[in-house]
């Protein structure tokens, strides 16, 4: 039995020099085309010649626009933050309440003492951390403009803007009036307008998903909710990541500027 | 079949010998027919049968690089071709519009600030991933004007149904004359 299986494998055995060399000589042959001829046919430049051929196919990370010219740089300030899903969360988030709570006597005047307004300035009482310090951040670095935030943020480090954030993130929301009505929401608001590009309110801002960096919406003032939708809407507020926001705002109709707003303004 | 007779040992093994030559070639037709298949529709009918990987921090798009949002949307490279730079994120493409002209080497460029995405240029063979850590690289051209519709294809969250973009293929003379003023071209509102 022994005997027979060491014949087997031997370079004696025909069927074996056969099967295995047959294999072999699809397996070169299969390398060849998908290493070399295929990468070869295409009109690139940079899968020309054997070794980039088989560089090209093989995925090895490279730079494929070589004659460009240089990037245009924005006329008007972008934001600049830097959003990652971590970046707020992890060990030192109750010394950052307790920093941030008395940074945050510097807010009370308009954003009220609990982080609920009585001035139709956003409430940030349960605001998601990542909003807010996006739209700190973007004050300090001019991307959103304001008259009054502005000086508000000068001189604040980036870690005060955190423990601000982690603050006001940590504070009970205010209880919504329409908590209870189980009516169902807003067409914008849960289906948008697929049709024409709008996507639901919902689907960044909070009832039915969270995008990194989109806040919380309800209870908002409505004069504040009106005025930044428009705002985006007509480019006015520029400092949305890669126009995420304005793509949507300056589809809506006035009609539905004035639904989603009054939605969020008094009913949830 | 053929019985085989318990009377002579060796005709078994002579048939069985027949029977596995005959699988053989019939399996090596079959990888052979693989292998032509591959090599067909890799010549003749795939747009990028290999890929062109290059990489790029999807957290830093917005900040700097050719993926800044004032670098988005078609510019008129020195050879006279055409480099169109995108970006899908959760739920839009930016530029929405994108126009290019007809009859010109365009070089498509695109990727993803959050999820996966994909495009589809409707009446057209581009297909393409947009994905997040990835810049999607490929070429075409388009024969005639038309305005093609260019949803994204892979389910990239609630929102995806409203992710679409418009292609607008204007002619040369029309795009050279959008284009003399400006050096990023879109046909956003």
């Amino acid at each position: 039995m022994n005997d027979k299986r060491s014949r087997l494998v031997s370079l004696r055995n025909p069927w074996f020099t056969t099967s295995v060399g047959a294999t072999l000589a699809l397996f070169l042959f299969s390398a060849f085309v998908g290493f070399i001829w295929l990468p070869s046919a295409q009109d690139d430049a940079l899968f020309k010649g054997l070794l980039n051929a088989i560089c090209g196919a093989a995925g090895i990370p490279r730079t494929w626009l070589s004659e460009t010219n240089p990037p245009v740089a924005p006329k008007v300030p972008l934001s600049t933050v830097i959003l990652t899903p971590e970046m707020l969360s992890g060990p030192g988030m109750r010394e950052s309440v307790g920093r941030g709570a008395t940074l945050a006597l510097r807010c009370t005047m308009c954003h009220g003492a609990r982080g609920v307004s009585a001035a139709n300035t956003p409430n940030l009482a349960g605001q998601y951390s990542p909003s807010i310090y996006k739209e700190l951040r973007d004050f300090q670095t001019g991307a959103r403009t304001s008259a009054i935030m502005a000086p508000m943020v000068v001189g604040l480090s980036d870690q005060d803007l955190r423990d601000l954030s982690i603050y006001y993130a940590s504070l009970p929301r205010e209880p919504s009036p329409g908590a209870d009505d189980a009516s169902p929401a807003l067409g914008i608001v849960a289906t948008g307008s697929p049709m024409r590009n709008i996507a639901p309110c919902g689907s960044c801002h909070g009832s039915l998903a969270n995008k990194l960096g989109a806040p919380w919406l309800s209870p908002q003032p409505r004069a504040y909710l009106k005025s930044q939708l428009e705002a985006f809407a007509n480019g006015t507020r520029h400092n949305d990541v890669s126009g995420q926001m304005r793509n949507v705002a300056r589809h809506m109709t006035q009609d539905e500027i004035n639904a989603s707003v009054d939605y969020y303004a008094e009913k949830r | 079949m053929v019985q085989a007779s318990p009377a002579d040992p060796h005709d078994s093994a002579a048939l069985t010998a027949r029977i596995e030559k005959r699988w053989a070639l019939m399996v090596v037709s079959i990888v052979a027919l693989l292998v032509a298949m591959v090599i067909f529709t890799g010549l003749h009918w795939a747009m990028m049968p290999p890929s062109r990987v290059e990489t790029a921090d999807p957290t830093t798009l917005h900040v700097s690089g050719e993926f800044v949002e004032s670098n988005l949307g078609s510019s008129v490279e020195a050879d006279g071709s055409v480099t169109v730079r995108m970006i899908g994120q959760q739920y839009s493409f930016t530029p929405q519009c994108i126009v290019v002209p007809a009859q010109t080497p365009i070089t498509f460029r695109a990727t993803s600030a959050d999820v996966v995405h994909g495009m589809l240029i409707t009446g057209t063979n581009i297909n393409s991933m947009i994905e997040p850590g990835y810049i999607s690289t490929f070429k075409t051209e388009f024969d005639k004007p038309g305005n093609h519709l260019m949803p994204c294809h892979e389910f990239c969250g609630v929102g995806h149904e409203a992710m679409w973009a418009n292609v607008k293929v204007v002619d040369k003379g029309t795009f050279s004359k959008m284009a003399a003023d400006t050096r990023r071209l879109t046909c956003d509102l």
